[in-house]
This record gives C-alpha cells, structure tokens and sequence, in this order.
C-alpha cells in the first residue's frame, strides 16, 4: 500500500475561475521523500491541502495510507499526515513551549504527553526554553517548534510547506539531517519549496508543478538539470549542475567537495 | 460615478430607513434600496450580507412574536432593520478604499482618521486570509470545533484567536515602519493623483437625490 495516492484529482476554489489543480496523478511511497517545486501560484499549497483533508477533490481520488480523505475528518487524517504550513504565527498560541507540544497530543490522545513532549524538545534542542512563551524564540526556533510538535505526535508522513523561507545556514542543514532521518525511519515527508540549492543537497524525488498541473516527476539530477521543465516552471539551475552543464559533465556533483575533487583529478593537481 | 453622489444616495435611503415605521412605506424604501443595488450591479454581494442579516432579523422577528408583539409590527421592524444595513452596504460594495479616502479628505477630516479608516478597510480581506490559514494550521493539528459541550468548544478559540491577534499586529507594525520610511506624516496636506470631479451624469444623480427626498418627506409628513 502506498502513502500517498492522487488519481485524476481536480480542484477549483470557489472564488476563482481556473482550477488550482487539474488532472493531478501521482503516487507515493512509503518511505518516499519527494520535493514538490514550481513557481507562485502553480498549486503547491492546494496539492498539501489535499493529503490531510483540508481540501477534498472535486473529481478524482485522494487516497491517503488506503483511505480514501472523503470519508475521513481532518483530525483522523492529521493523526497519521503532520502538516506544518509556512507562517509559525498562524498556529502558535500556548504560554509556552512544552504547552504547544502539548497541544497536538492531548488532541490526538498520545499517551504520556509530558514525557513525549519533553522527550522532542530534547531532540529538537528547544528544551530549554520549554517554560519560555513561543513567541520570545528566534524566527529559527520557532520553526523548530512547530515541526517539533507535529513530529511529537509521531504521524506517518510529514509535509512542510516553504520550510526553508527565512531561514539561515544553520537552520536549513538542521532541518535537512532532520528529514533524512525522518525518512531513514520508514516515514514519508513531502517538502513544498522553491529552494533549489536545499533540494540538490536532500537528493529527493522532485514533482515540479505549474498552472495546476505536474510538468514532471523524476530525481532531482534528472528534473533539475533539464532546462526546458525548469524555464517552464520559472527555476533556476541549483549551482552544482549549472557547473556541471558548463563543465560538459554527464553527472553533475551532489556536494562541492565532490566537485572540487573532480575537477582536481582532471587537472591531475595533487590533492 | 462620483462617490460623494453614491454617499449621498446612501445616506437619503439610510435615513428613510430610520424614518419610516409603518410597513408598506418600509417595504418600498428596502426596494429602493434594491434597486440602487441592482443599478450598481452589486445585487448578488448585496444579497449575500442581506442573507446574513435575514438570519438575525428572522431570529429578532421570532423573539418579538413570541414575546407578544403583533405580526405586521414585528415585520415592519425586521424589514427596517434590514434596510438600514442594507442601504449603508450599498455605499461600501461600491465604494473602494482609495474613493473613500477622497470622500473623507474632502469632508475635512484629519488625515490620520482617514487613513486609519481606510487602512482598517484595507486590512480586512489580508486578516480574512491570515484567519482562514490559522484555521487550517489548527485543524491540521486536530483541533475540532464539532466536538465537545459549548465550555470547552470557546476554550477551542484561543487557538485561533491568539495568532489572529499576533498577526494582526505584527502586520500593522510592518505597516507602521513601512509608511513612516516612506514619508508618512512629513507633509500636512499631500498631494493626490486623484481628484474628484462631477460629471454631468452626477449633478443630475443629486437632482433625482433631492427630488426623491422631496417625496419621500412629503410621505413622511402625510
Ligand atoms: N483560499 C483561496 N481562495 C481562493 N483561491 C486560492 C486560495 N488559495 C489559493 N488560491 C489560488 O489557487 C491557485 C494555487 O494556489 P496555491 O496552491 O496556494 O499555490 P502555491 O502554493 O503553489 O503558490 C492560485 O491561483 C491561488 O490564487
Ligand atoms: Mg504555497
């Protein structure tokens, strides 16, 4: 059984004329980390929406671990698909942080929900702030919180809209070493972004949309070198493989270190 | 047409609405009202708000039977309130924040009034938004609004009321530096790339205006 399933779903907001999603076809894997790219307005939010039963198709199949999201709340369906939407102040509310953790637990009944919360907080390096209110913590940190309290409940597959907006450096490789061992414990996490450089790096399964619709899907070394779909979908070439397209190289490098190492060996500089 | 003029149309409607308190007189201002909103094409917006209201005057006109008041004074009231909303609707689905703004600069008020009023205008449709995303947020966090008795289903607000409140300042502190960086309040009286102007097509607006005022005062009166 799959994690994620799409079949022909349609989808239009009632204030708008254009569907925001058409004819979408796509399946998931358990396990799967996929990147979902495209430019503003392509149906990257709408897509999300659709996995935990915010938004229900119009036509078409939404298919979430074998259940179908038209028979299910969006409570059930959260309980197993954590989304965290890009503004953190458009969720946090507690007095402080353990009590934000908190919240999600006592919605879904997690048993011992002190010791779990505390157990994340830990994990996520927030524990000590966990008497502070949400809102003194920096840009990075309260990111931090939010995707902590949905992974606190512990679903079976994350989705992150635009996780990487306004965050620096240090937050970014955070959060990647975050989603590789999500997904190194079977799970499944979907990330919407237009951060070409953070995807590279993640090596995911990538869906680019644009105008409602999946341009391609494919990894990323194959979809982010293939400048047509990128020109399509308003990106821009991550800058490993616009080196490696200048350099003529078939497989372009995953980490600068590999680069480097590559053109060293051409050159037959020493090391 | 000159927002002044739609003001003027709105502000004569609003105030028969008030006047009026018997139910045929009532009837023919709420279908005045009406026909304003038809001829500024915004009937389906118009009755959308008046569907809203029909709902509370429907509630007001039950409690007043129920009460003990008569049938016709019940529904002569129920129909003036909706009147009164209605016809001051019909000033503000037609007129945009920037007409607005002309009005009130041209009624003399000072300029931090009109632009907080019109800010406050503005601000609506953004903190629909932020609203319908902080529902979204939650809910995505099983938060559910069907479960539980009427106590703990208003504790269930504070998620949602919390980061609406938040946000709302913090957007209108980013507004704040972003209009003081930009010269707001350097100058007394700033210029405008819009004036207001009557047209032809207005004056003779003002003249159905007053003689319609004139009959319906005359109705007023006998
Ligand atoms: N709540 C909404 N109401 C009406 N239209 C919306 C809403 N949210 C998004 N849309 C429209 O749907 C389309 C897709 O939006 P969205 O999924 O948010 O795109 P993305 O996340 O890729 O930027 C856009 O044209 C957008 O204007
Ligand atoms: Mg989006």
């Amino acid at each position: 059984m799959s994690a994620i399933e799409f079949d022909h779903v349609w989808y239009r907001y009632s204030s708008h004329q254009d569907y925001a999603l058409k004819d979408v076809t796509v399946t998931i894997g358990k396990g799967e980390i996929v990147g979902v790219v495209g430019p503003n307005g392509a149906g990257k939010t709408t897509f999300a929406k659709h996995i935990n039963g915010l938004l229900k198709p119009d036509k078409g199949l939404v298919k979430v671990l074998g259940r179908d999201t038209k028979d299910e709340s969006v409570a059930r369906l959260s309980r197993d698909v954590g989304i965290i939407f890009q503004n953190p102040h458009h969720q946090l509310f507690s007095e402080t942080v353990s009590e934000e953790v908190l919240f999600g637990l006592k919605n879904f009944d997690v048993e011992n929900p002190g010791l779990v919360a505390e157990r994340v907080l830990e994990d996520f390096g927030l524990l000590q702030y966990r008497e502070k209110p949400p809102l003194s913590l920096s840009g990075g940190e309260k990111k931090r919180l939010c995707i902590a309290s949905a992974i606190a409940w512990d679903p079976k597959i994350l989705v992150l809209d635009e996780p990487t907006v306004g965050q620096d450096l240090n937050n970014k490789r955070q959060l990647l070493d975050l989603i590789v061992s999500w997904s190194q414990r079977g799970k499944t996490a979907i990330l919407v972004s237009h951060d070409m450089e953070f995807l590279w790096a993640l090596n995911p399964r990538i869906l680019v949309f644009s105008k409602g619709r999946i341009l391609a899907d494919g990894k990323v070394d194959v979809v982010f070198t293939d400048e047509e779909i990128l020109h399509e979908a308003s990106l821009r070439l991550p800058q490993l493989a616009e080196l490696a397209a200048k350099l003529g190289w078939k497989n372009p490098p995953r980490t600068p270190s590999e680069a480097a190492k590559r053109i060293l060996e051409v050159k037959g500089w020493p090391m | 047409m000159d927002p002044r003029c739609r003001l003027l149309i709105a502000l004569m409607l609003f105030a028969f609405s008030l006047a009026f308190l018997d139910l045929p007189k009532v009837v023919l201002v709420l279908a005045l009202v009406i026909l304003a909103g038809t001829l500024s094409k915004i009937l389906r917006r118009l009755a959308k708000l008046q569907i809203l209201t029909g709902i509370l005057v429907a509630f007001i006109l039950v409690i007043n039977i129920t009460i003990g008041y008569s049938v016709i004074y019940s529904l002569t009231l129920s129909l003036r309130f909706l009147s009164i909303v209605s016809s001051t609707s019909v000033f503000f689905l037609t007129t945009s924040p920037d007409e607005l703004e002309q009005v009130l600069k041209w009624l003399r008020a000072p300029r931090d009034v009109v632009f907080a009023f019109t800010t406050a205008v503005r601000f609506v449709p953004v903190l629909m938004l932020d609203l319908s995303q902080i529902i979204a947020a939650q809910r995505s966090r099983g938060l559910e609004f069907e479960k539980g008795n009427p106590i703990t289903r208003l504790r269930k607000l504070s998620p949602i009321l919390v980061p609406m409140i938040v946000t709302a300042l913090l957007r209108s502190n980013d507004l704040a530096e972003a209009i003081e960086v930009r010269g707001y309040g350097v100058s007394k009286r700033p210029t405008s790339i819009y004036e207001l102007k009557f047209s032809k097509y207005d004056w003779s607006c003002i003249v159905i205006v007053v003689l319609a005022t004139a009959a319906l005062t005359f109705l007023l009166i006998y």
